[in-house]
């Protein structure tokens, strides 16, 4: 947080379709890896930042997702089975915001993941983990693109094995 | 976290280069964007239970994905189950049993050779289970598996799916159906988990399979008589177990909504409780210890641990509703405004308690399962109510009475606490410390009074002594000083002195007692004191060894000692009539007996450790210190300066009387000398008992206070001692010279001629004069044997000795002696060798030997004047004290020495001499 950040609450963005963006300083830190990176370059940070990964109609949800959560309490850095139990549902501002196409929804998550965003991320998984719930085998290997390399003896042996934890 | 972000962007970075162009050609190919494995696992830990199997279905990848050992061991550590130590012996067991087996099997098959390696396992580890699966059990099933895991990093997906496949139906087989079967199982599947590396899923699902119908059924429910938990188990304390079992299992539940379905849970159990705690409490009003209050106990024990019913126990406990029963702390002090103070009402309060307790702990062992430690909490809230309560009170009241009244009343009430304490039963479900916690949650209800004792009963003591020492000197100085009356009694002051001693030691050594009745102006204010010790002592305690639970023998024992040593004191006041103006035994007794009792009471408290100990251990060192100071400087030290006064001012030839054999000034400060001693030793006494016995100070410790004071005390008592002695060596001679100049009859030595022409002699022996010297200073001597240190009495005689020698060698030359009269001097001479010789102090006796040397000059006849000459010049006969010129002088000495001198100087000096 070095204070000539305050001169300059803007910073430019390139995505890997080129187009630049400019967001508050403090919008683009939800993102650890801008974080990071700002806190690297110190002051002159007068260059837009390229991110290769992630394309401008991905980056646009993702920086509306940072937008509404600007305010949040910074994300603590342990990710250990506790904090994960601790996570809450989704809420309702969150709820809408995913309701995307599925692409979007695997754009979102794989941005989050590469700009390290923690919450967003988290939602992201949790959404997916929403829409599959209930589904069958089937359906999940088409949602995640899995090629089935079992046989039909070897599925049904599975589902055997855990019955236990079907729902009665 | 690295290697995360590694994997992010090794991914991705490739892609909008080489794989940007491409796109859209491979979403055409595989429709839709890839999620990195990584994120897949993270997806899965938000899905619920079931759908994470369906997610295993879809292919091998994914299925070892959610087999994942790791996943599963991790639901079960949420939950407590996992035991890491556990499964390492497990694993190295199953290791070793491998082991064995391999050996065995090598020895069977002898000449197939074993293949070593890991790839050599797999290979038979695909193979054999089929066949040898019934001479492996599950641990070695396991053990084999994750060995081949290890084995071959390669082919571990395949290897992992196809292993699991066919062993674990077998295994999981069984526990899968049962918990639906058999609800009596299930009341029991978390206790049962076992921690086995590589099969934490099954041991999860076992719980799983037991408890997730109950708890969604639970967590669907609209109101208390849905769930099909409280349907299944009728009994309440399995609908206990259940739900203490759902509660820790809801910790497992990562997915969605899990908030809302711990909430609903949480909820039905406060109404479970809720309904088992009426039930317990209408059990607690009807007193049915055995039936529904037991029962509903052992409910909620399991529930949840119990804590609400060991509330409402607590809380609505008879004891807490009517505490006055008990007793009053009033009744601790009858009468108005009266200095009285009994301990038995509150001896009786705490022996009511000891019985409810006591009570209490019988009913605790029928009520409360023995797992469950119930007395301590109800202990500490019984101290905090109601003793607490009781003592404050007693204390403030006890305080605005009088300050003794207060000190007794803290000390009392603290040993009969402490008492109580002791005679705790523990219950069952006592932890093995039971005791010193029930000492040391009753000791906390003292803590917050022990500041204000402490200062108190040093004030107490500091006020009380100062009283004590002023009203004696007052008494003093309204007394006429004139009537010093001096007594010497004749018997043997050592021995005397040891008697009174010893029973002072006894005095002193006497078992703690509440509050010692010892006489003494101070505490006359009479307190039951022995009574209430004997009654603690009758709560059926198992008694200290010093706390006698007899009646009677305390008091008798507290009595005996006491009154022989008051006696004692008469006996030894009486002789010591003489030095009362300077000193009073009795004062310094009654000193000592406040000190004690003060100490006493105050050392009590050290028992309770920590800082308070620390404080009351500081406290009775400050008692002891200002005992020494108040018997020391205000006492004794004025009682010596004022011998030595009255020795310096002793004039021998102004006082008219010398009938009386000593000297009086003399007399009396050596008799302080030896009270100084004895007043020395009951000090010593009081210190080791007291203090280092009591493990009040360390003994060796240079640095204690209490250790310092005394060491300057002694040191105070010395110097006075020394200049004392000093002070009464002078008055000594100075009598020896009064005597001998007033006694001695110039006929003595030199008897008149009769008319027969012989020397009248009245008798052989040594003169009157010598005789009175002889004894005079032979009684003031030995009054010191035995009082002071054996180097200052060495000292002490040797001075007198050599003062005494020189006090004879300046009246001999006073004398004339003749012929006859020598017999007498020779006497007197030998009489004082005599003397000396009983001194055994060697260099003395040479001083004295050669007096007796050189008394014979006189018994030469004058006509052998060359005999005499030889004898004055002989220095060797006088071991080197007297030089022939001063041996010379005693020879003028004679009678006749003016018919003798110059045949004699003749003989010395030679003719030509004479010549000259």
């Amino acid at each position: 947080m070095s204070t000539e950040a305050t001169n300059a609450p803007k910073i430019k963005l390139v995505t890997s379709d080129n187009a630049e963006m400019e967001v508050d300083r403090q919008v683009a830190e939800r993102s650890i890896l801008i974080k990071n990176l700002l806190e690297d370059l110190g002051g002159d940070n007068d260059e837009a930042i390229p991110i290769p990964n992630v394309n401008e109609a991905v980056m646009k949800k993702v920086l509306e997702w940072c937008e509404h959560h600007r305010n949040d309490p910074p994300a603590s850095q342990d990710d250990d089975s506790d904090s994960r139990k601790k996570s809450t549902d989704i809420d309702e501002w969150d709820q809408k915001f995913m309701q995307v196409d599925q692409e979007m929804l695997f754009e979102i998550i794989l941005a989050a993941n590469y700009l390290d965003i923690k919450a967003l991320l988290d939602v992201g998984c949790k959404t997916v983990a929403n829409m599959i719930k209930g589904k069958s085998p089937d359906e999940i290997r088409k949602t995640f693109n899995i090629q089935n390399d079992f046989t039909p003896e070897e599925e049904e042996q599975i589902r055997r094995e855990n019955e236990w934890a079907e729902d009665r | 976290m690295a290697t995360r972000s590694n994997f992010k962007r090794v991914l991705p970075q490739a892609q909008p280069t080489v794989l940007a162009p491409l796109r859209t050609t491979q979403m055409v190919d595989e429709s839709k964007a890839i999620l990195p494995a990584e994120l897949i696992n993270t997806i899965l830990d938000y899905l619920p239970i079931a759908d994470m199997f369906t997610f295993a279905r879809t292919s091998k990848r994914m299925q070892e994905m959610v087999y994942d050992d790791t996943r599963w061991i991790q639901r079960l550590k949420s939950m407590d189950c996992w035991n890491d130590v556990e499964a390492k012996q497990r694993f190295e067991e199953a290791m070793r049993r491998k082991l064995e087996a391999q050996r065995a099997e090598e020895a069977q098959r002898t000449g197939v050779p074993l293949q070593g390696g890991g790839a050599g396992l797999g290979i038979g580890g695909i193979e054999q289970p089929r066949g040898s699966m019934t001479l492996f059990d599950a641990d070695e099933d396991i053990q084999r598996r994750s060995l081949e895991q290890k084995g071959r990093g390669r082919s571990s997906t395949l290897d992992k799916g196809f292993n699991d496949m066919t062993l674990t139906p077998t295994f999981t087989a069984a526990p899968e159906r049962s918990p639906m079967i058999d609800p009596q199982a299930a009341l029991k599947v978390i206790s049962g988990v076992r921690s086995i590396r590589g099969r934490a899923r099954q041991e999860y699902g076992k719980v799983y399979g037991a408890l997730a119908p109950y708890y969604f059924d639970l967590a669907r429910s609209r109101s208390h008589t849905d769930p099909v938990l409280f349907r299944t188990y009728r009994d309440p304390e399995q609908q206990a177990q259940m739900l203490a079992q759902l509660k820790i299992f809801a910790k497992s539940d990562f997915a969605q909504g899990w908030g809302q379905r711990e909430e609903k849970l949480d909820t039905m159990t406060g109404m479970f409780e809720n309904a088992v705690l009426r039930e317990f409490e209408t059990g607690c009003e009807e007193k049915d210890y055995d039936g529904r209050m037991k029962r509903f106990a052992s409910v909620l024990f399991h529930l949840n641990g119990g804590a609400a019913c060991l509330d409402s126990f607590i809380h609505n406990h008879p004891m807490m509703l009517d505490k006055e029963k008990l007793g009053s702390p009033r009744d601790c002090l009858p009468g108005l405004n009266s200095s009285q103070l009994t301990l038995e009402p509150s001896r009786e309060f705490f022996h009511g308690l000891a019985i409810a307790m006591n009570n209490e702990t019988a009913i605790i062992d029928r009520v409360f399962p023995p797992t469950f430690d119930v007395l301590q909490p109800f202990l500490e809230r019984v101290a905090e109510d109601i003793i607490s309560e009781y003592i404050t009170s007693l204390f403030d009241e006890a305080h605005d009475v009088s300050t003794d009244v207060y000190l007794k009343a803290v000390a009392g009430v603290f040993d009969q606490a402490s008492q109580l304490a002791i005679s705790l039963k523990p219950t069952k479900g006592s932890k093995a410390d039971f005791q010193e916690e029930a000492v040391r949650i009753i000791s906390r209800c003292f803590e917050q009074h022990i500041d204000l004792y402490l200062q108190e009963e040093l004030d107490f003591f500091k006020r009380k002594s100062v009283e004590q020492v002023e009203a004696w000197e007052k008494r003093l100085t309204e007394e006429e000083q004139t009537t010093e009356t001096f007594y010497m009694s004749n018997v043997n002051r050592k021995a005397a002195k040891q008697d009174f001693l010893s029973s002072f030691k006894k005095v002193v050594m006497m078992p703690v007692n509440v509050l010692p009745t010892i006489g003494g102006s101070g505490s006359r204010n009479s307190v039951v004191a022995a009574p209430a010790v004997n009654g603690s002592g009758g709560l059926d305690t198992p008694t200290r060894s010093d706390t006698p639970s007899g009646d009677g023998t305390r008091s008798l024992g507290l009595q005996a000692p006491t009154t022989e040593l008051a006696a004692k004191a008469a006996i030894m006041n009486s002789r010591l009539e003489g030095i009362r103006t300077l000193f009073s035994i009795e004062v310094a007794l009654d000193l000592t007996h406040k000190a004690k009792s003060s100490l006493e009471r105050a050392a009590r408290f050290v028992r309770l450790g920590g800082q308070s100990g620390e404080e009351a251990k500081e406290q009775c060192e400050q008692i002891f210190i200002f005992l020494v100071q108040i018997l020391g400087n205000r006492h004794m030290k004025l009682g010596f300066d004022k011998a030595v006064g009255h020795l310096a001012d002793y004039k021998p030839r102004e006082v008219a009387d010398h009938s009386k054999e000593g000297v009086a000034p003399l007399v009396a400060f050596l008799e302080l000398v030896n009270v100084g001693d004895l007043i020395q030793q009951m000090v010593e006494v009081f210190y080791l008992q007291e203090l280092v016995a009591a493990n009040l100070t360390d003994r060796d410790d240079f640095l204690s206070l209490a250790a310092k004071e005394k060491k300057k005390f002694e040191q105070m008592l010395d110097e006075r001692v020394a200049a004392g002695l000093n002070k009464g060596i002078d008055v000594l001679m100075d009598e020896v010279e009064y005597l001998c100049g007033t006694l001695q009859q110039p006929s003595d030595f030199n008897p008149p001629v009769g008319p027969n022409g012989i020397a009248q002699l009245a008798d052989i022996g040594p003169s009157e004069t010598a005789k009175r010297v002889v004894d005079m200073v032979s009684s003031h001597t030995s009054m010191l044997v035995g009082s002071t240190d054996k180097n200052v009495l060495d000292v002490f005689n040797q001075e007198v000795g050599v003062r005494l020698f020189t006090a004879i060698c300046k009246h001999l030359k006073r004398q004339r002696v003749s012929v006859d009269g020598a017999i007498v001097l020779i006497s007197d001479m030998n009489a004082y060798n005599a003397y000396i010789v009983s001194l055994r102090n060697k260099p003395l006796m040479q001083y004295f030997a050669a007096l007796r040397e050189l008394s014979q000059i006189y018994l030469i006849a004058p006509k052998e004047a060359k005999e005499i000459a030889t004898i004055i010049a002989d220095t060797d006969r006088y071991h080197g004290i007297f030089r022939a010129e001063e041996v010379y002088e005693y020879a003028e000495r004679r009678a006749d020495w003016y018919q003798i001198k110059s045949a004699v100087e003749k003989q010395m000096y030679g003719v030509g001499c004479w010549v000259m």
